[in-house]
């Protein structure tokens, strides 16, 4: 039995279908990311989770009871805002109060949980000021203290990190995470950055247009992609997409990849199955920028290796990595490399595919090209 | 200053333009130092002097202050300001902010509604006062056209009882002022984050909660811009009453606007309504001052 088990939601403005049937469950304890580009409609889901949007069409259940007609209050939930929305006529402490308040708490109960929630977001100093006087990183934390003080069974944040500047999105985030990991708490978290997305969740769910892309755990996500926009969304530099057309060579099948005036012959290892019936036929492959690297740093225990000298168009040095960008298939590719001697632009260099981990799409669906049942590929998290 | 080893013409230039602006506003800083400033000055030294029907300059110290506070009527319009003054901006508060949070609910045809509240701000005093006067006359509006509807004991003759009049002054002046405080209310209710409202929700709070405790804190610069903006006007309020019921019956509704007008153009004591005027510049200036001070302050961070 799935915790929250969202059931073919639908949700119709006028003619506007926004969302176009959700089907997302998750455990007790899950960190759920929703992301997406803006305008996908995760927001929309969340708030139709917390109660301030209604349901069109389908159905929302919490702990095994349906909660479509509940008022956000009697859902048991709690949720943080981007804009923090924290009451400014009232202190950081009638402001963590005010849930317990309205609910009829006693006054030295709510004393009590409120110094208590304090303490764990470390805000103590800061009970009797007002939010006006509070920092931006502050003022998280107090909607995270008034939404933790209430206990509740689930927890929503609304993209609660994209008003702070950069460094402190990064500790907050840190944060929010342990938070999660000491609390056991199950928590469903909007946001548009795939970053935030893949270092909090337990289970990502990638949104495009009302529709659910793949909902998955931030590795299967990663690496095994269901279709060409999962694929693009996720990581940092993007995954390379190269187009390529798949071949036989002596009994052996390859993606045939133009580079220059020669071309590659990448050995197929992953759907081998299924991309057999793609032969002499257009492919789009992926490759991310750390599956292309030297031949020195590349992993030669897990995967196939396929190496090659390439032009170096492009070098950019990050001080940790070094992205080679080089041209396949008319497109550049970045490749991830060790830093130290970097080569020069316009010379070759030698470049090292990880084949075992390349990918490949329909260009004309957008779909994953998969073998059904692949030994490296959970597609859907199922929940046990 | 390099103006010797600069070019002469370009040293005019450069002199020109340091002058231009402060020549351009200096007519309007003369008119306004001299007719506003200036009369100021003159009423309040008129005020300190013995003028009757004439401005008189010799020196009386506070002869006609004294009088002004020894004199019945103005015991009345003092009196008066201060029912009428209360109880407009309470009611003009009070259903400005009423009618501004039933506009807010996203009703249908709010933009048509709106202006129709704020209509009555465009009219002048003298309109409304005229048109209220015929509508509470009791010869000509409401109580004749309810009679005539055949409520034969229907009688609503406030306008010329001396002990409701005032009231009558109250409705009219409400009637006009209070669109222009919905249009106050409904701005700064407008300006308050959607989340906080969902926030509020979430913690439970019914929606009369959410506005007493939640969203009316936060219209408290409205709530002072409101009351400053009624205060003065019900200050200044002089062409409604006028136009109304000239001040009466007898004294019922004179206000110190009236009380000076009659004493300065009908009763020849001018140094008594000049006293009376200075006595009504202060007490707005106490009202406007410090308002104008927190406003204009710099904004704090």
């Amino acid at each position: 039995m799935s915790f929250l088990h969202i059931d073919d939601v639908h949700k119709h403005f006028g003619e506007t279908h926004v969302l176009k049937g959700i089907d997302i469950e998750i455990d007790k304890g899950d960190f759920l990311v929703l992301v997406g580009p803006s305008g996908c409609g995760k927001s929309t889901l969340l708030n139709m989770i917390a109660g301030l949007d209604t349901i069109s069409e389908g159905e929302l259940r919490l702990d095994g009871r349906r909660i479509n007609e509940l008022h956000p209050s009697r859902r048991d939930i709690a949720m943080v805002f981007q804009s923090y929305a924290l009451y400014p006529s009232m202190s950081v402490a009638g402001n963590i109060g005010f849930g317990l308040e309205m609910r009829k708490v006693p006054k030295a109960e709510r004393r009590a949980a409120i110094q208590r929630v304090a303490e764990l977001l470390q805000i103590e100093n800061l009970l009797s000021r007002k939010p006006g006087q509070l920092s931006g990183g502050q003022r998280q934390r107090v909607a995270m203290g008034r939404a933790l003080v209430r206990d509740p069974q689930l927890f929503l944040f609304d993209e609660p990190l994209s008003n702070l500047d950069a460094k402190l999105r990064v500790d907050m985030r840190t944060e929010i995470k342990q938070l999660h990991q000491r609390l056991g708490t199950t928590i469903v978290y909007v946001t548009h950055d795939q970053i935030e997305a893949m270092t909090l969740a337990t289970r990502i769910a990638v949104m495009r247009g009302g529709e659910l892309q793949q909902l998955g755990t931030p590795q299967a996500v990663y690496d095994d992609p269901n279709n060409l926009f999962v694929a693009g969304f996720m990581g940092s530099p993007s995954m390379n997409l190269v187009p390529a057309r798949i071949a036989d060579r002596d009994g052996k099948l390859v993606a045939l990849v133009e580079a220059g005036e020669t071309t590659l012959a990448l050995p197929i290892v992953r759907d081998r199955e299924a991309l057999e019936g793609w032969c002499n036929r257009q492919v789009m492959l992926g490759l991310r920028p750390e599956a292309i690297t030297d031949p020195t740093s590349a992993n030669r225990d897990g995967g196939e290796i396929f190496e090659a000298d390439l032009e170096v168009e492009l070098v950019e040095p990050t001080g940790a990595d070094l992205y080679v960008v080089t041209r396949l298939g008319g497109i550049s590719v970045n490749a991830r490399m060790r830093p130290g001697s970097p080569p020069q632009p316009g010379e070759d260099t030698r470049f090292a595919f990880d084949v075992s981990r390349m990918v490949a799409f329909d260009p004309e669906s957008e779909a994953r090209i998969r073998t059904a049942v692949d030994a490296d590929a959970p597609v859907q998290a199922a929940s046990a | 200053m390099s103006d010797t080893a600069a070019p002469p013409g370009k040293g005019a230039r450069e002199r020109l333009q340091r002058w231009l602006p402060k020549l351009v506003l200096s007519p309007s800083c003369v008119l306004i130092l001299f007719f506003v400033y200036g009369f100021i000055a003159w009423t309040s030294y008129i005020s300190f002097s013995n003028s009757g029907m004439l401005p008189e300059y010799t020196w009386a110290g506070l002869r006609q202050w004294s009088r002004l506070w020894g004199s019945w009527t103005w015991g009345i319009a003092l009196h008066n300001i201060w029912v009428f003054g209360l109880l407009y901006i309470v009611s003009c508060t009070l259903l400005g902010l009423l009618l501004a949070i039933l506009l807010d609910q996203r009703i249908r045809a709010e933009g048509a509604l709106r202006t129709v509240y704020l209509y009555p701000m465009a009219l002048s005093f003298i309109v409304t006062g005229t048109a209220w006067q015929w509508f509470l006359n009791p010869g000509l509006g409401l109580e004749k056209t309810v009679q005539a509807l055949g409520w034969e004991s229907f009688s609503f003759n406030w306008l010329i009882d001396s002990n409701m009049a005032i009231y009558t002054v109250v409705i009219a002046a409400v009637w006009q002022a209070t669109g222009f405080i919905m249009a106050m209310f409904l701005a700064g209710l407008r300006g308050i984050d959607g989340e906080m409202i969902k926030a509020a929700q979430i913690d439970g709070a019914p929606a009369w909660k959410i506005y007493l405790r939640i969203i009316i804190p936060q219209l408290r610069p409205v709530f002072l811009s409101a009351v400053v903006v009624l205060a003065h006007l019900a200050i200044k309020s002089f062409d409604l009453i006028v136009a109304m019921t000239g001040g009466g019956p007898g004294n019922a509704t004179a206000v110190p606007a009236t009380f000076m007008y009659s004493y300065a153009f009908s009763r020849n004591e001018m140094g008594i309504a000049a006293a009376s005027a200075v006595f009504m510049l202060a007490v707005i200036a106490a009202l406007i001052i410090p308002y104008l001070y927190s406003e204009l302050r710099e904004p704090r961070s």
